[in-house]
């Protein structure tokens, strides 16, 4: 719609209300008008048809719904003409005056998009508008204004081509009868509507029901000869009211599918991170009020789609009424929803995002935690590789360097048996002696701290028990349990208690330290507590640190409490199987 | 029985994979005036070389194919298990207590823990050899001194002298009243005194023989 156009329309709907107004006081002037009521609801009901078409008109461009609206105002407002009191205008507001209840039929038919469906639906409509016009011509060419009831009040009749009541009547009671056929048949066009409609089109065909029912009445009762003795002051002042029904639910409707644009983000803000494509699904129907919305992944195998009730969706063939949109450029994923959905291009467009972007972030996610899986099991086997490489080394250097240095001593302690006679010599091989035997206690703890054989050899009982007699502080070994685990978990678990106790020797000032080792389900609980001033820092040290990177790369977890004044509490939970 | 007959040279089996250093070993025993019965590369040979030829001494390494681990240990309890007669020593490239409990059980007359370095001092070896062959035991210095050294907290320990410490030491490597005594250049009454007061002060019954008496003390200074 042109900007110019909708001021034109904008313009003559301000026109026809003041006129309206106008024309119903002036009219019989100077002797004072009927009820106000008489022209506060008609003027209220055109006001609401045209400000809602011009509404829909102008949020829907490609819909015809606002034009069906702006119309049925207009064709509300074209008997009002009668009241100039000159010939013409008298006339054309005689012969329109129902053709808004035409309007009205169309509405209902094209609702709620504005277009109608089928043929037969163009057909009824067509036939509808030259029934509820032509009749009015017909009638008007027999009615004459001065002798049916009018007087001298009207104006002429420029149709009126043979005065006769009595064809004017016996046309009537034809009409009549033909009016209510047609009516009739609309009805039950719309009825069928409702019936085939699904998830969303059903949601706007139901409230169009509840909306036709008492319009469809309202106008019955007014063709009703004699409007089963209704006063005319509720039929003409009150009844009006029940036509704003329609601009009404409409008005409702447009407001719904805003807020159901809002609905499809807060549906995706509730779901929890990462959910699954069903769940992601429903939210989504549920936003959506369609609960046909389907949601579906492609199948490699198939060839084709799956969706989250394991249904099989070809989009080759889908089944009328069907629309699909893919929600990734790979096609991976399509959305299937029903064809109405597209009236609503923006809500499909948000719906569209919302879940490829749900989808995206769930990729994302499985993404960076196969990564992350795939980082843990590398630095597990990193360490472990580390430790069966100082497990090597030690190895050799027992077998290697340590047992050549004892032959070599062993060698120069039966030198020095045979070399008493020499005293000079006794010397020098009592100096081979000392640096044989410093040699081989150094290499001794270099093996040791490389990797503890007893560890190896007695499993944690062993190991733990001779890092308590070598610590330079005071160790109380409350728990270890005698069991063997896996090197790995072992390993963690002595390097915990090693690395703890040369800390509390290094920083801590601590008189005394307690190393307690249990077995919990599924779990190894290493602690190490000492009597120290406390606070350390665990970002601290480089050591506290690597502790915690080796407790990790077990995929277990390291705790330091080390409150000031209270000592230092180390806890390691080692998953154990 | 003569008195003048000399004794028959103690009967050794010796177990060490290096082969070298099992050579030297045959070599240095012999030396000594030991009679080297048979040498073993591993675990499995001893057990059998033992059993057949029923050595005074079995003197093996602990760690020894197929696994590297306690294979010499195993083995030397197994020939304790089957002829408790059987002097062992045991040579250890670790100071390592938990292998030195396992090996003295509740029964330590006649067995030996020392490190492999002690092979260079060749009289204070076959001494201690000998030692064991004769029912004592004999535990290294460096692993006692290891257990005596051992930071502790409100322990009778730290009421101990100097000399009473060393005394301790000395019974805990498996020495008697008389040869701690002589080590320590004391009379024998006063080595008995210390004795005494020590084990009271640690709370320890005064045992019925050496043995009993080295479990007591090694077993209070792990404690």
């Amino acid at each position: 719609m042109s900007r110019r156009l909708r001021n034109i329309l904008i313009a003559g709907a301000a026109a026809a209300a003041v006129f309206t107004v106008v024309t119903y006081y002036l009219n019989g002037w100077p002797q004072p008008p009927g009820p106000a009521i008489y022209v506060i609801t008609p003027t209220l009901v055109l006001l609401a048809y045209l400000g809602v078409g011009l509404a829909a008109w102008q949020r829907y461009p490609a819909e015809r719904i606002g034009l069906l609206f702006t119309m049925a105002g207009y064709a509300w407002f074209l008997p009002s003409l009668t009241q100039l009191h000159y010939p013409l205008p008298f006339t054309v507001g005689i012969v329109s005056g129902a053709l808004y209840q035409a309007v009205l039929a169309h509405l209902a038919l094209a609702w709620p998009y504005g277009r109608l469906r089928s043929r037969v639906d163009r057909v009824a409509v067509t036939v509808n508008y030259s029934f509820n016009v032509g009749n009015n011509v017909v009638q008007m060419l027999f009615w004459n204004p001065r002798t049916n009831g009018c007087g001298t009040a009207c104006p002429a009749n420029l149709l009126l081509a043979h005065s006769s009541s009595r064809l004017y009547s016996t046309t009537g009671t034809v009409f009549s009868v033909t009016g209510v056929c047609i009516t009739a048949a609309i009805a039950a066009l719309i009825a069928w509507h409702w019936r085939s409609a699904r998830g969303y089109a059903r949601q706007a065909m139901t409230s169009l029901i509840w909306v036709a029912i008492p319009i469809a009445a309202y106008i019955a009762v007014l063709g009703i000869p004699g409007n089963l003795g209704i006063p005319g002051l509720v039929l003409y002042g009150i009844g009006p009211l029940i036509l704003i029904a329609a601009p009404a639910a409409y008005a409702i409707s447009m407001f719904r599918a805003r807020t159901a644009r809002r609905a499809v983000g807060a549906a995706l803000v509730d779901l929890e991170p990462g959910p699954s494509p069903a769940r992601l699904r429903d939210a989504l129907a549920r936003a959506l009020g369609d609960p046909t919305l389907q949601l579906a992944f492609r199948i490699p195998e198939r060839g084709g789609y799956q969706d989250t009730s394991d249904q099989i969706v070809d989009p080759a063939r889908l089944p009328a009424g069907r629309m699909l949109t893919e929600l990734d450029a790979a096609g991976n994923a399509v959305l299937v929803y029903h064809e109405l959905m597209q009236h609503e291009p923006e809500l499909v467009k948000v719906t569209v995002t919302a879940a490829s972007l749900a989808l995206e972030h769930a990729r994302l996610q499985a993404e960076v935690e196969a990564q992350l899986e795939q980082v843990r099991a590398s630095r597990t086997r990193i360490v472990e590789a580390g430790d069966a490489e100082r497990r090597r080394l030690e190895r050799d250097l027992h077998d290697g360097a340590q047992q050549r240095l004892v032959t070599l001593s062993l060698a120069i302690g039966m030198a020095r048996s045979q070399a008493a006679a020499n005293p000079e010599l006794a010397v020098l091989l009592e100096t081979a002696a000392a640096e044989a035997q410093a040699a081989i206690t150094e290499l001794r703890e270099l093996a040791r701290g490389i990797h503890p054989a007893v560890l190896t050899e007695t499993g944690l009982a062993g190991a733990i028990q001779a890092l308590a007699e070598r610590s330079p502080v005071a160790t109380t070994i409350t728990a270890v349990p005698a069991s063997r685990y896996p090197a790995q978990i072992e390993a963690t678990a002595y390097f915990v208690v090693s690395e703890a106790l040369a800390n509390v020797a290094k920083h801590a000032a601590a008189s005394s330290t307690r190393v307690t080792i249990r077995e919990l389900t599924g779990r190894l609980v290493v602690q190490v507590s000492d009597d120290g001033p406390g606070g350390a820092r665990p970002e601290g040290g480089s050591g506290l640190r690597g502790l915690a990177d080796r407790v990790a790369a077990a995929g277990g977890a390291l705790r330091i409490e080390s409150p000031p004044g209270s000592g230092t509490h180390l806890e390691a939970d080692i998953p154990c199987p | 029985m003569s008195v003048t007959q000399p004794a028959a040279p103690l009967r050794v089996v010796i177990a060490e994979d290096a082969v070298l250093l099992r050579e030297g070993l045959r070599r240095l025993l012999t030396d000594a005036g030991l009679d080297v019965a048979g040498t073993a590369g591993d675990a499995a040979q001893l057990l059998e070389l033992a059993g057949a030829l029923q050595p005074d001494v079995v003197l093996t390494d602990i760690r020894m194919p197929p696994t590297q681990t306690t294979e010499g240990l195993q083995a030397a309890l197994h020939i304790r298990h089957q002829r408790p007669a059987t002097a062992v020593v045991v040579l250890s490239q670790h100071v390592e207590t938990g292998h030195l409990f396992e090996l003295l059980g509740d029964d330590p007359r006649g067995i030996g823990y020392v490190l492999k370095e002690r092979v260079a001092d060749v009289t204070q070896f076959t001494a201690a050899i000998r030692r064991v062959a004769a029912g004592e035991s004999v535990i290294d210095p460096e692993v006692v001194s290891r257990l005596v050294r051992r930071p502790r907290r409100d322990s009778p320990l730290e009421t101990l002298t100097e000399r009473e410490l060393a005394v301790l030491a000395l019974m805990a490597e498996g020495r008697s009243n008389q040869a701690i005594a002589s080590q320590l250049y004391m009379s024998p009454k006063t080595v008995e005194t210390h004795v005494g007061n020590m084990l009271a002060k640690l709370g320890l019954q005064p045992a019925a023989g050496d043995h009993r008496r080295v479990l007591a003390v090694l077993a209070y200074l792990r404690g």
